[in-house]
């Protein structure tokens, strides 16, 4: 497995920080950061149950930020989707992986594997979109499924989100 | 309202009316259209016909074929003995039997190799196939085959479907957009919502996924659409999923036609699960163009229950790059129907993009 920098490394502390945050608004705890020129310019989570659609992916999210930055500084949307580097904790969707082929962007670093909706686990987007973007996952996956596990087991009061957070920043 | 089909064909039968007047083609899963796959097995033949019950029996108990048991274990007097499985040999098979105690003397020895069903047909056609390889245990489901062979609507389901394609083109046009969308609650006969093309505005406001946004408004959420209240309609239902300019535009439009949702019911007032409405479920989607990847599992997520579509889209995705809901292990499916008024809503395609 390719080995992240510190930096990237640190990129995706903060999307990990945002999936902890998720899973105390008892969204689904995935996390996401969208990076570009080393600049952190998106941060999202899963906001599903609050608006009540099911496609409001931590990414999706993202998108809409960049697309209101771009908007507000009169920068050509695509131009600047080119730059983006997404730190993400859970393999993107289907959806979401379509959304981010489309958009061409630079990169996408995962934690976990998606074994319910993944891109590439449960049906392999880039062999029909043939992206650019470069693809890879496998970071902290440990925790990142430990944290959708807690989620989907229901709110498990033996197991806070924080003891968790705690028991694997000891490995 | 005039009638959408012409009904003329009298004396057809109901089925071949049906077949030659549905505008529309189901888009199905390849298991149901492809041809069954096939595995070789080893079959011999019984000395003693009279004796075939009780060597069944036996053979049974001893060698079950539990990976095959769609298959009949007799045709006549020959018998399926086993399936051909990596270096296993004619000649090895009654010595396999003799291990198991099995009385090999009961059969003739003349083993042969042939092709069956590896997998329990699915639809008739498939059925009557590999029924003529070697016996077959079949359970027609209805359903299925009424899918397969595209006689599941009737005409005044079908006038319905076209209808509300029609209306899918109506808002694609009104907002000048290469693409348009209503979503309508079948067990109500009401439009919940539309939606159409705003990637002018955000590259993901791809036409259906503006309008799950507004199916969202109408269970008091929405990201990209603000919540416009509990706008209740005259019958106590929730118009809030069409934007006030397309409401007015239709119900000037079509007089006869229901609009809005029924009433959402939030967390502390619903008593179960299923009481009102929840995401897409139930709903049925009416898109102008063939969804592309990021559209279609946006319906798996959102629990839709049929998509129709118009024109074919090259980066689609419910039949043309692939079939998003047909993907096995996703734990939502939707049928998915395809080429309603495709000449109206391929015009759209060319006109506006
Ligand atoms: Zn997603
Ligand atoms: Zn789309």
């Amino acid at each position: 497995m390719v080995e992240l920098t510190d930096t990237q490394k640190d990129f995706m502390n903060t999307a990990f920080k945002l999936a902890y945050e998720a899973l105390e608004l008892q969204e689904v705890p995935v996390g996401c950061i969208f990076v570009h020129s080393s600049e952190i310019v998106a941060t999202g989570c899963n906001t599903v149950n609050e608006t009540r659609n099911a496609t409001r992916h931590a990414e999706l999210n993202c998108i809409d930020i960049v697309n209101d930055i771009c908007k507000s500084r009169g920068q050509d949307v695509r131009d600047f989707f080119a730059g983006i580097e997404v730190y993400v904790t859970v393999e993107p969707c289907i959806m979401c992986a379509a959304a981010l082929y489309d958009l061409n962007v630079k990169s996408i670093i995962y934690g976990c594997k998606n074994d319910r909706f993944g891109g590439s686990t449960v049906f392999d987007v880039a062999s029909v979109l043939h992206p650019i973007t470069q693809s890879v996952g496998g970071f902290r996956a440990e925790e990142a499924m430990s944290l959708l596990k807690t989620f989907y087991k229901g709110t498990n009061p033996s197991a806070p989100p924080h003891k968790v957070k705690l028991k694997n920043k000891d490995k | 309202m005039h009638s959408w089909i012409n009904l003329s064909a009298k004396n057809m039968s109901d089925s071949k009316r049906r077949k030659l007047q549905t505008p529309f083609y189901p888009v199905l899963s390849p298991e149901f259209t492809d041809e069954t796959p096939l595995t070789q097995v080893y079959v011999d033949t019984i000395k003693n016909i009279k004796l075939i019950s009780k060597v069944l029996v036996e053979l049974n108990s001893v060698l079950p074929i539990s990976e095959l048991c769609h298959l009949k274990r007799a045709r006549g007097r020959d018998i399926l003995v086993c399936q051909c499985s990596g270096d296993l040999q004619s000649e090895d098979v009654h010595q396999i039997l003799k291990e198991k105690k099995f009385d090999v003397s009961q059969l003739e020895g003349n083993i042969k190799k042939i092709l069956v069903a590896e997998i329990a047909p699915k639809t008739k056609k498939q059925y009557q196939t590999v029924n003529k390889l070697w016996p077959c245990n079949f359970h027609s489901d209805k359903y299925i085959e009424q899918l397969h062979d595209n006689s599941l609507f009737g005409a005044s389901e079908i006038n319905d479907h076209i209808k509300y394609m029609h209306i899918a083109v109506d808002i694609a046009k009104f907002y000048n957009s290469h693409s348009g969308v209503t979503v309508i609650d079948p067990s109500i006969n009401s439009i919940v919502a539309v939606g159409f093309d705003t990637q002018h505005n955000n590259p993901c406001q791809h036409a259906v996924m503006v309008a799950i946004d507004h199916v969202a408004v109408t269970q008091n959420g929405g990201a990209w659409n603000p919540t416009r209240g509990d706008t209740v309609a005259c019958n106590n239902k929730i118009v809030s999923g069409l934007p006030s300019e397309a409401l007015k535009f239709l119900q000037e439009k079509y007089t006869c036609i229901e609009f809005g949702a029924k009433k959402f019911k939030a967390k502390p007032d619903a008593e179960t699960p299923s009481d009102g409405p929840y995401l897409c479920t139930g709903y049925v989607l009416y898109v102008t163009r063939e969804p592309c990847i990021m559209c279609s599992m946006a319906l798996v997520h959102s629990r839709i229950k049929r998509v129709f579509f118009g024109a074919k889209n090259n980066s689609g995705g419910l039949g043309s790059l692939c079939q998003i809901h047909t993907v096995k292990h996703l734990n939502h499916h939707y049928e998915v129907f395809g080429g309603l008024l495709e000449h109206e809503c391929s015009s759209l395609v060319t006109v506006c993009s």
